[in-house]
């Protein structure tokens, strides 16, 4: 059952078009990535899933709610950590824990039993009494994240969760959120930062300039774009002109630093490999090394973005 | 519990720490019983009505009015800390309206500044006891006045907050004019007596009429003039807090 669906989401402030005419459709229990680069729309997007801001033209709707219509309704069920950092500077950790958990209307007892789950799983328990206006950024942001688990939600809007901590809170901070999917947890999860994408995503959307330009699951989306692989061949010093010998090759490029390197970018690079190794082997040039690098969410995003900026020139 | 209980609850947490008790409490006492007692050896009596009180009874009870004054100065706080550290957007992306938060911004100036005003009336009693008049309509002019004079304040103390960007402005622009409140006006010296253009600046002031209320509830002294002061009041604090809430539902996210 999809949780969040929007029908040409648009939100416009002046002549900034910041949403263009968003398509959405996440299912329940999944993790959805919502990528792309800074001033893409991520933010504006959440605020607008959120009920935050209203929108300036087009239709949202959360778990089966018209969320313009009944935002509070929606609120009521949704979880939301968002990209600005939000504390209150004179809490403790613990304290601000334990009265986000009062705000929601949880109970006495579950509400310490949250508290002291989350500081373990945070790995707060040593800055547990000490004020939010005295910890490190990544310290509040964890904090703030943490404090979003305190209720029980069906939905969980994060706006680049992990900015800010270092690379163990944030592995923690994934798999935390995994967990929590086992559980029946939806999340909503916007980033910059690819392989977290990749690690954590069922499907991914990747947005440019307030457009969708690619949505599909990680593997779809490397099958899809991912097409275009890059070989490196590498050969030894030679007095024979490589560069006129492949004349008649595409799709390949040529560097004489400390030997010759050929590197094939190409959607059909197995053939243009094919093509260059007879060449090669038909003068006697010897192969030093040959190497394939593998397709990561981090290229197609940058193809499919090049690719969405250079047609909307 | 109603979400506005629950932001009612938060809000008294994150405001009554000892910061705010020592200049709730500790600032006032001081203020009594130092600059009264001083005083009194240059001020003897106070006329007040077709009575004098001593002056340590008169800058008591200038005092409830000052602490009124003063804790509804929370609510700015509350406002501009809640824009400026997230938490404003934070709530309003939880279970809460922006009228729950404007609601419970209202209740909690109003519970602080009863609070307060009875924190002052316990602790300056001993003071102004041999001049009180209990009657009647002691206790309903008392909570009068807090209670609107609450809302007045807190109203100001909003509206500043949702109009200023840098924190250096907001601590300049409230201390300003908080003091400019606190000192041309009736709560440290009698009108009677002071030069004209400074008592005349005194009626410009609410926390004069705030003051006078009080006094005439505590000292039995209740007359017409008191009466146009409680309309004024009423009227001021209206219009401010129409002002103040019209902005907090227009405050940008
Ligand atoms: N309140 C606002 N007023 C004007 N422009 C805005 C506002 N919020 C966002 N924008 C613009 O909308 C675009 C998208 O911003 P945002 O959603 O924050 O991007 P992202 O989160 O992907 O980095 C940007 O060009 C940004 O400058
Ligand atoms: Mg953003």
């Amino acid at each position: 059952m999809p949780c969040i669906v929007t029908n040409s989401l648009s939100k416009s402030y002046g002549s900034i078009v910041a949403v263009d005419g968003i398509d959405l459709s996440v299912n329940s229990g999944k993790i959805f990535g919502f990528l792309g680069p800074n001033g893409a729309g991520k933010t504006t997007t959440i605020k607008l899933l959120t009920t935050l801001i209203a929108p300036t033209s087009g239709t949202i709707n959360i778990l089966g709610m018209d969320a313009i219509r009944r935002p509070l309704d929606v609120r009521k069920k949704i979880g939301v950590v968002l990209q600005q950092p939000s504390y209150e500077p004179t809490l403790s950790v613990e304290k601000s824990l334990e009265k986000y958990g009062m705000m929601w209307n949880v109970e006495r007892k579950t509400r310490k039993d949250r508290v002291e789950e989350l500081l373990s799983a945070f790995d707060l328990e040593e800055i547990r009494k000490i004020k939010n206006d005295d910890l490190s950024i990544g310290q509040r942001r964890r904090v703030q994240v943490a404090r979003e688990f305190m209720h029980d939600m069906e939905l969980l809007f994060l706006d680049e969760p992990t900015v800010g901590l270092d690379p163990s809170a944030r592995r923690g901070l994934l798999d935390f959120i995994k967990k929590k999917v086992k559980e029946g947890l939806t999340i909503f999860f916007t980033t910059h930062i690819l392989n977290e994408a990749e690690y954590l995503c069922d499907e991914v959307a990747i947005i440019n300039k307030g457009k969708i330009i690619a949505i599909d699951t990680p593997n779809e989306l490397k099958n899809k774009f991912g097409r275009e692989k890059t070989i490196k061949i590498r050969i030894p010093e030679t007095k024979k002109d490589v560069q006129g010998l492949l004349i008649d090759v595409k799709d390949y490029e040529i560097d004489f630093n400390s030997g010759t390197n050929i590197t094939i970018r190409s959607n059909d690079s197995e053939e243009v490999l094919l093509k260059i190794l007879q060449i090669l082997t038909a003068n006697n040039i010897s192969i030093e090394n040959l190497s394939v690098m593998p397709t990561t969410l981090e290229e197609i995003f940058l193809t499919v973005v090049k690719n969405s900026n250079a047609s909307s020139n | 519990m109603h979400p506005v209980i629950r932001l009612v609850n938060r809000n008294l947490t994150i405001s009554l720490n000892k910061g705010f008790l020592i200049w709730q409490i500790v600032f006032p006492l001081i203020y009594i019983f130092v600059a009264g007692f001083a005083y009194t050896a240059l001020i003897h009596s106070v006329p007040f009505g077709n009575k004098s009180l001593d002056y340590p009874a008169f800058i008591a009870s200038g005092m409830i009015g000052f602490n009124i004054m003063n804790s509804t100065l929370i609510s700015g706080i509350i406002i501009w800390n809640d824009r400026r550290h997230g938490m404003f957007e934070q709530i309003l992306v939880g279970p809460f309206t922006r009228s729950h938060y404007i609601l419970s911004n209202i209740y909690t100036i109003g519970i602080v500044g009863l609070i307060s005003a009875a924190l002052i009336t316990a602790v300056g009693y001993p003071l102004f006891f041999k001049s009180v008049e209990f009657n009647f309509y002691t206790i309903p002019l008392v909570v009068f006045a807090s209670v609107t004079g609450s809302i007045l304040f807190g109203s100001i103390a909003s509206i500043i907050s949702t109009r200023l960007q840098s924190s250096e402005g907001f601590n300049v622009v409230i201390n300003t004019a908080f003091l400019f409140f606190a000192f041309v006006s009736t709560a440290f010296y009698p009108a009677q007596g002071a030069p004209e253009p400074l008592s005349t600046a005194f009626y410009l002031n609410p926390l004069t009429y705030l003051v006078d209320v009080v006094r005439a509830g505590m000292f039995g002294n209740f007359s017409t003039f008191v009466g146009i002061e409680m309309i004024v009041l009423v009227v001021v604090a209206l219009i401010l807090f129409t002002i103040s809430t019209k902005l907090l539902s227009k405050l940008e996210i």
